[in-house]
């Protein structure tokens, strides 16, 4: 989602390139900068997709690694961050495919998720939560990718346009196809028999 | 007029706030007369709903991610300081001293044999840095397949010890080093000395492997971390690719098997400074 805050000042963009291109050379000071400036995005990222800190962190040591190591190749075309949030999501949703067995969206036939808070709710919505993941990570890949920059980057259609560098119409498209799909695989587990009658 | 069939095209669209004002109101007058496509819209804002309140992680700190990070960076080849030529000398003269002093200092303190649970650890991480730094040309090969080796070590040894996160980190960064080699092991100095080396990581990573399998609760990341390293060292010693690892961006490696769904009517996309563009967050 597009939020100004995080619209980098020109300053903010010189210092930023300035950083980018040190690391690029391999100054290790200059990259521990870019991580303290975006490490919060990158952990939010992987953790909305896991749901676990300790493998949300370990995803996240990935994606940086990733990143220094593409570093010389990067060209200051496109921003930084939408390189980051598109690395991001490409690590977290193999993290995901990686987990895939361990939850069977068959075995959770459970009742829909009230709004109220009390424990049984919160681990209801816990599990809920458990199993959108999975199945975004069932997804076709080109549905996969572009849902993963709007639920778990939290990006807007024209920012996921841009990070994925394809017309808004696609990303339009794409979520369109991954929502229907993951509406038919998580079936009652979301919606209950209410909605089904309804 | 519009048909059941285009209402129900355009409810995920209308749902994320992605449709003209003008489409919005014709969505807005079916769903007033169709109980079928109201329900659906509600589910539809049931799944978003559901996706954007997945939470975001609870606070961390950044220091002790970096120095984990730190530890498995790969070294560049070259690192360019734009500085004057004379500073630079004198810089390098500096770093070179103050390197050698924190590594006799650190020498001192750090047990060589430090696995990742030992406070001490990211010491030996970095005096195998200053290692690899002071390395002869010649000699940096067989001193990063030395600790690559010691990586998997590690691994076993976390492994053994219930302890999968760590040996998992121990993997990647094994796994980190080989890459950071394998170009330089196509034109090798020392074939025979590389060979030797090699074999030994599979030894290792056999280790690996049965000390993972020894567990009733063996992990299977350790399982595919191993399976890819074994994969990498047959190409490397193959020599198949003639090209070092590259980063995917986008695309997934994996084919996909399922087409496109194009949804019928394709929604349009509107001016930017609509407002209601903005409200996918239903």
């Amino acid at each position: 989602m597009a939020r100004a805050e995080d619209a980098p000042s020109p300053e903010g963009d010189a210092e930023e390139r300035r950083l980018i291109d040190r690391s690029a050379a391999g100054d290790q000071e200059a990259f521990r900068q870019l991580v303290i400036r975006h490490h919060r995005l990158v952990i939010n990222v992987a953790f909305r997709a896991l749901g676990e800190l300790s493998l949300a962190e370990d995803v996240a040591q990935e994606v940086f690694l990733k990143v220094y190591k593409a570093l010389p190749g990067y060209r200051h075309e496109k921003p930084f961050k939408h390189w980051l949030h598109r690395v991001a999501a490409n690590a977290v949703t193999d993290a995901l495919r990686r987990r895939r067995p361990v939850v069977s969206l068959d075995g959770m036939a459970q009742p829909p998720a009230s709004r109220e808070s009390d424990p049984m709710d919160v681990a209801t919505r816990h599990d809920l939560q458990k199993a959108v993941r999975q199945a975004i990570a069932s997804l076709p890949s080109h549905y996969r990718d572009t849902i993963a920059l709007q639920a778990f980057g939290e990006l807007s259609y024209e920012e996921i346009a841009k990070t994925l560098d394809v017309p808004l119409g696609t990303v339009m498209s794409r979520l369109n196809g991954a929502k229907r799909l993951l509406r038919e695989r998580l079936g009652d587990l979301v919606y209950g028999e209410e909605a089904n009658t309804g | 007029m519009l048909s059941h069939a285009t209402a129900r095209d355009w409810l995920i669209p209308y749902a994320d706030g992605m449709l003209a004002a003008d489409e919005r109101r014709r969505i807005d007058g079916h769903i007033a007369g169709c109980a079928a496509c109201a329900a659906e819209l509600r589910e539809v804002r049931e799944l978003n709903l559901l996706l954007v309140t997945l939470p975001p992680a609870p606070p961390t700190s950044v220091a002790p991610f970096w120095l984990k990070l730190q530890a498995i960076l790969p070294q560049r080849r070259t690192l360019r300081i734009p500085t004057f030529i004379g500073y630079r000398r004198v810089g390098l003269a500096f770093a070179v001293a103050s390197i050698a002093v924190l590594a006799a200092a650190a020498t001192a303190f750090a047990a060589p044999s430090a696995l990742p649970d030992n406070p001490l650890y990211p010491v030996k991480l970095f005096e195998e840095d200053v290692h690899l730094a002071l390395s002869a040309a010649n000699d940096r090969v067989s001193v990063q397949l030395q600790q690559a080796g010691e990586r998997l070590r590690e691994a076993q040894a976390m492994a053994a010890n219930h302890k999968p996160r760590l040996a998992e980190s121990s993997l990647r960064a094994y796994t980190i080093m080989v890459d950071d080699v394998a170009v330089s092991l196509k034109s090798p100095t020392t074939p025979k000395a590389n060979k030797d080396a090699l074999h030994a990581l599979r030894a290792r990573l056999g280790a690996v492997e049965r000390e993972n399998a020894n567990r009733d609760d063996d992990v299977a990341a350790i399982k595919q971390l191993v399976a890819a390293a074994v994969d990498e060292l047959d190409r490397i010693e193959q020599q198949e690719s003639a090209t070092p690892p590259t980063l995917v961006v986008g695309e997934q490696a994996t084919p996909d098997p399922t087409p496109v769904v194009t949804p019928k009517p394709t929604p349009r996309a509107t001016p930017t400074d609509d407002g209601d563009r903005h409200e996918h967050r239903d």
